[in-house]
């Protein structure tokens, strides 16, 4: 008790030094609690964006399709799959794709057309949540189709313009059909955005001929689920269901990504650490400083007998004492940038579609908040503030009390 | 027979290292304090009389010889057990008092009883008799900025005799004080060698303080060049 009195009041001894330092601190922090509450939060918009929107977290396609996909390598029965899917309890959903030359007057392009039952497609993706506008896919239009956004720009059409594909169909016709566009969706990732075309699976089949089978079954599992675990299910089911077929997680799928994901907190509190460093340096000067002030007092605290580990104590308490205050005021003043971050977001929108590893970004950037958006910065500017003050203190400890009684 | 003395030093010699030359500090002094003694230590600067109060109350170690303090050899004991022994059986008082500049009168007084742990109300307990004792009661909230040199050099007094150390170690404690005030202080240690028996060793140049000391030891060149009891 005494020690935090002595401590409290010697920081007070040079009030404007003390706050200086706390004033620091807590810029520090305040900048750390924001930073790595944008940066959890971007991850959360991406991983929404991959996860929800994209991939699913696992994908069932024909062996070999993914090394060459091909409208040909399908797997043969999906309802067998999707319904062996359902008894387990995951969501899942069927998707043809296949190749085309979309054109709208004089603009033509390649594309890859994706067929899907949007009831069906529903429960397994939010892809028909992301429209920038016009409609997503409704059977009572089967000729309507939605597409990725720069392919829109790209053709140059809009909702209700004409579209026309070209591809060869899988009995070896000539597909061709005229469609029209119903929809545009919003940035979601390269591929979707450069060459996409969402259309109804009945469509798709009658424009490449195509009768049964799926190039791709998205599978969706239970929120906390084990990825593993998931994926375990989806190969047993597939092995009942669907022989010849493989079984790939998200990560496997796109590991550069997920290794970005498991990486990116690690990211955030090595920026944060640097951040510090800097603070810490402020730390140590001002603590420093205040010990080679009080030189004599640390001698005559040792002449008359205290032990070098309460010297120790009363510098890391002071130490412990700024970093406390800095905190306190620190969270208090993060709640409403932390409160603005999350309710109203930064608008990015301006940077036209901002994808990192080809993720798109949500125009609206926002923040998230999780334990680890406090407790991250809290523990890291407490290491480095410990750091910082414990080489004055071992100083303060170890003087030697005639010198210091004797210093000028 | 005469009773053991308190403070015993035999041969004692201290040499610094001042950049490529020795300085002899001591040589060879060998003098016995006894227990209750109101000793002044004079001599000329540089006698030595600083050197030897720090040897004696263990924050510095001597060159060579043997200093034994209420029968304990100083060389034997290591560095934990020399900070326990100031804390609890010898008692400084400096020149320039050395307050804590952020305690009270009362808490720079308790410092030596809480660091030896003992209880709040008995600390309370002796703290108040003793601030009232050097003739500071009513004053015990005052910090040292709020006190007179005087009043700081009693406090110093108070903190140095809190914990009823074996001898009192003080380092000119009036040097800083003019001469009235330095004649209550004298009378306040005096009162105490008196009354309570404690035991006061002072290096002093002041003609007042040896005026006052009833054993007047005197230093030249790091050894006893007389010993004068009254």
């Amino acid at each position: 008790m005494k020690i935090l009195r002595m401590a409290w009041r010697n920081l007070w001894r040079n009030g404007r030094r003390t706050l200086v330092t706390v004033a620091a601190m807590t810029l520090a922090l305040w900048s750390m609690v924001l930073y790595t509450s944008l940066m959890e939060g971007m991850l959360d918009s991406m991983e929404t964006t991959l996860l929800d929107v994209e991939l699913g977290e696992i994908q069932v396609h024909a062996d070999g399709y993914r090394e060459r996909p091909s409208i040909w390598e399908r797997i043969e029965d999906p309802d067998a799959l999707l319904q062996a899917l359902d008894e387990t309890g995951l969501r899942s959903t069927a998707r043809l794709l296949g190749g085309a030359l979309v054109a709208s007057g004089d603009v033509s392009t390649g594309a890859l057309l994706k067929g899907l039952r949007p009831e069906r497609d529903a429960l397994v993706s939010e892809v028909h949540q992301r429209l920038d506008r016009g409609e997503w896919l409704d059977p009572a239009d089967p000729k309507g189709v939605v597409l990725g956004y720069r392919l829109a720009r790209t053709l140059a059409v809009e909702v209700g313009n004409e579209l026309v594909a070209l591809s060869q169909a899988t009995d070896g016709s000539m597909a061709n059909d005229l469609f029209r566009v119903r929809g545009v969706l919003q940035s979601l990732s390269e591929e979707t955005d450069r060459a996409t075309v969402f259309l109804l699976e009945d469509e798709f089949r009658n424009f490449f001929a195509l009768e049964d089978g799926a190039h791709r079954v998205i599978v969706r599992s239970s929120e906390g689920q084990d990825l593993a675990a998931a994926a375990g299910l989806v190969e047993q089911a597939a092995a009942a269901s669907a022989p010849g077929v493989e079984v790939r997680s998200w990560r496997d799928l796109l590991p550069g990504l997920a290794n970005i994901f498991d990486s990116a907190q690690a990211a955030v509190q090595v920026v944060a650490f640097v951040v510090y460093v800097v603070i810490a340096i402020l730390i140590l000067n001002a603590m420093l400083t205040a010990v080679f002030e009080r030189i004599r007092e640390f001698g005559v605290l040792k002449a008359i007998g205290v032990s070098p580990r309460r010297v120790l104590a009363l510098i890391l308490v002071e130490g412990a004492l700024q970093s406390a205050l800095a905190i306190g005021i620190g969270l208090v003043a993060s709640l409403p940038a932390l409160w603005f971050v999350t309710t109203r977001g930064i608008d990015v929108g301006g940077l036209g579609g901002t994808a990192i590893m080809g993720v798109a970004m949500d125009q609206i950037w926002t923040g998230a908040v999780s334990p680890l958006t406090i407790a991250g910065p809290v523990f890291i500017l407490l290491f480095v503030a410990g750091v910082a003050v414990l080489f004055p203190a071992i100083k303060a400890a170890r003087i030697n009390p005639i010198e210091a009684i004797h210093h000028q | 027979m005469d009773a053991e003395p308190i403070i015993s030093l035999r041969e004692v010699t201290k040499v610094y290292r001042q950049g490529s030359v020795d300085v002899h500090a001591l040589r060879g002094l060998t003098m016995d304090v006894e227990a209750g003694e109101f000793t002044a230590i004079c001599g000329p600067s540089g006698s030595g009389k600083t050197t030897m109060l720090n040897l004696i109350g263990a924050l510095d170690a001597m060159t060579s010889g043997s200093i034994v303090l209420e029968g304990r050899e100083l060389a034997s004991l290591n560095k934990k057990e020399l900070s326990e022994l100031r804390r609890d059986r010898i008692g400084f008082v400096f020149q320039a008092y050395n307050l804590m500049p952020v305690l009270t009168a009362y808490e720079n007084a308790e410092m030596v009883l809480w660091v030896q742990g003992v209880d709040g109300p008995s600390r309370r307990e002796r703290v108040m008799g003793l601030l009232e004792q050097v003739g500071l009661e009513g004053m015990e909230n005052r910090r040292p900025s709020e006190l007179s040199g005087g009043q700081q050099q009693r406090v110093a007094i108070a903190r140095a005799i809190a914990s009823n150390p074996a001898v009192v170690l003080a380092d000119e404690p009036t040097a800083n004080v003019d001469s009235e005030t330095a004649e209550t202080l004298l009378d306040l240690m005096e009162e105490l060698n008196r009354e309570q028996g404690v035991t006061f060793v002072f290096s002093t140049h002041d003609p007042q303080v040896m005026e006052r000391a009833r054993r007047v030891v005197r230093l030249v060149d790091g050894r006893v060049a007389s010993d004068e009891r009254r």
